[in-house]
C-alpha cells in the first residue's frame, strides 16, 4: 500500500479496520503518526458536531404526536358514528318496507290466498245463520246496504284484507262455501275482475269507494252471484 | 407485546439528539432543525408500523429527514450563500481553549460544501459506515469515500492554515 493510497484510505476513515492498513501502520511509524494525528482530529470534529441538543426535544416531540393521534382518533370516531347511524337509519328502512309492504300485488292473488287460508273454519253446512240486519249493520262502516239476502249467510265479520279492514261473508253455496269481501279501495293492490286457480273462480265488482270480490269453486256460477249482489246492495252517499 | 405508543416514545428518547444534531448540520439554524425534527418524527408516527426491524429505525429517521429538508426548499427557495450571517450556534460561553476550538471547528465543518459535510456528519456523528452513507445519500460507495477524504483533508489543511493564537488577546 502506497502512501497516497493509505492517506485516502484514512482520510476516508480514520477507524478503518482494513488488513492493509493495519499492516502499514505497523510497518511505518510515520503512518502510525498520521493516522493517530486524523483520529484526534476526528475526535475534535466529533466535539464540535455535538451541539446542544434543545431542552425538552423529546417531551415537545411526544405531546405533538399525542395530539395528533388524538385529533386521528376523534375523527375516527366521528366516522364511525356516522357509520352507526346509517346501518341504523337503512335497518329501519328495510323492516319497515318488510313489514308495510303487501306480498300479492292485486286483489285477485290476495284474496284466493285469504280463501285457502281459511278454508277449513268454514263448513258448507254450518247451521249457524247471520241475519240481514246484523250483516246490515256490519255493512254501515262501508256506508253499504244489502236490501234482501243472498242466500244463507253462515259467517259475517270484518277482518284484514291485506292490512285493510274489509269484512268478510260466508254463504252456503252448492257444494262449498262461497266467500264474499267487502274491500275498501286501495291503490296497493291492483284492481282484478277476474281470476281463478285450479280450485277456485274470483270475480271483482269495483264501487265507488269499495271493492266486492267474490271467491267460490266452479260449482257456482259467478255471474249469477255477481248480479245477484249488483241487484242488492246500495250504497249511501 | 410493545404498543406503537412505546415504540415511538422508545425511538424519540433514544435518536431525538442525533436526529436533531443531523438536522442542525444540515440546515444550520436552531429554530429550523427543530421543526425538522418536529416533521420527521410526525411522519415517522404515521409511518412506524412499516418499521420492522428496529435497527434500520435511524437510517430510517434520517431519510425522512432529508426528504423533509428538501421539502422546505421546494416551499422557499433560500439563499445558500447567506448562511454565513445564520450564526454558528452557541458562542456564549466560550471559555475554555476547548470550547474555543470547537467553535472554531464547528464554522469550518459549516463552511463546508454540504455534498462533503454530510457524508462526513453521517460517519462521525451517527457512526454509519461507507455503505450505509451510501445507500442514504443515494450514492456510489467511492463517491462517499472520496467526499470524505476531502472533508476532512480540508479541515485539516484549515486547522495547519490557522495561526496558533486564536481569539483576542487584550492587554
Amino acid at each position: 500500500m502506497d502512501d497516497l493510497q493509505f492517506r485516502r484510505a484514512i482520510y476516508a476513515d480514520p477507524k478503518n479496520q482494513d488488513a492493509d492498513t493495519i499492516a502499514a501502520q505497523q510497518n511505518d511509524a510515520s503512518k502510525r503518526q498520521f493516522a493517530q494525528d486524523i483520529c484526534q482530529l476526528d475526535e475534535k470534529i466529533m466535539r464540535a458536531l455535538q451541539v446542544p441538543v434543545p431542552e425538552g426535544l423529546s417531551e415537545k416531540l411526544i405531546l405533538r404526536q399525542t395530539l395528533a393521534s388524538h385529533q386521528v382518533q376523534k375523527r375516527k370516531t366521528r366516522v364511525h358514528l356516522a357509520l352507526a347511524a346509517s346501518v341504523a337509519i337503512v335497518g329501519g328502512l328495510m323492516l319497515n318496507f318488510m313489514q308495510f309492504s303487501s306480498a300479492y300485488t292485486n286483489l285477485g292473488d290476495y284474496a284466493l290466498a285469504h280463501v285457502y287460508h281459511e278454508q277449513g273454519s268454514f263448513a258448507n253446512n254450518a247451521t249457524n245463520q247471520v241475519s240481514l240486519t246484523a250483516l246490515n249493520q256490519k255493512m254501515a262502516t262501508f256506508d253499504g246496504n244489502f236490501s234482501r239476502t243472498l242466500g244463507k249467510l253462515i259467517f259475517a265479520d270484518y277482518c284484514r284484507f291485506d292490512g285493510m279492514k274489509s269484512l268478510h261473508l260466508v254463504y252456503q253455496g252448492k257444494t262449498s262455501p262461497v266467500t264474499v269481501f267487502i274491500v275498501p279501495k286501495n291503490e296497493q293492490l291492483s284492481f282484478s275482475a277476474d281470476f281463478n286457480d285450479k280450485k277456485l273462480f274470483g270475480s271483482s265488482m269495483e264501487f265507488n269507494h269499495s271493492n266486492i270480490i267474490v271467491v267460490a269453486d266452479k260449482n257456482e256460477s259467478l255471474g249469477q252471484w255477481q248480479q245477484n249482489i249488483s241487484s242488492t246492495v246500495s250504497w249511501s252517499i | 407485546m410493545m404498543t406503537k405508543q412505546v415504540r415511538y416514545e422508545a425511538l424519540v428518547k433514544a435518536l431525538h439528539g442525533d436526529l436533531y444534531r443531523y438536522a442542525y448540520w444540515l440546515c444550520h439554524e436552531k429554530q429550523v432543525a427543530e421543526d425538522l425534527v418536529q416533521e420527521t418524527f410526525l411522519r415517522a408516527w404515521r409511518a412506524l408500523d412499516s418499521l420492522k426491524d428496529e435497527k434500520a429505525a435511524k437510517p430510517w429517521l434520517i431519510t425522512i429527514l432529508r426528504r423533509e429538508n428538501a421539502r422546505r426548499f421546494e416551499r422557499k427557495r433560500f439563499d445558500m450563500s447567506e448562511y454565513e450571517e445564520a450564526n454558528i450556534t452557541d458562542t456564549k460561553s466560550v471559555t475554555t481553549e476547548q470550547e474555543l476550538e470547537n467553535y472554531w471547528l464547528r464554522e469550518k465543518i459549516a463552511q463546508l460544501p454540504p455534498e462533503y459535510s454530510e457524508p462526513l456528519i453521517l460517519q462521525v456523528l451517527g457512526g454509519f459506515s461507507g455503505e450505509d452513507i451510501a445507500t442514504m445519500l443515494n450514492l456510489n460507495k467511492n463517491t462517499v469515500m472520496t467526499r470524505l477524504f476531502r472533508a476532512r483533508n480540508q479541515l485539516k489543511e484549515a486547522l495547519e492554515a490557522e495561526p496558533v493564537k486564536r481569539g483576542i488577546y487584550n492587554g
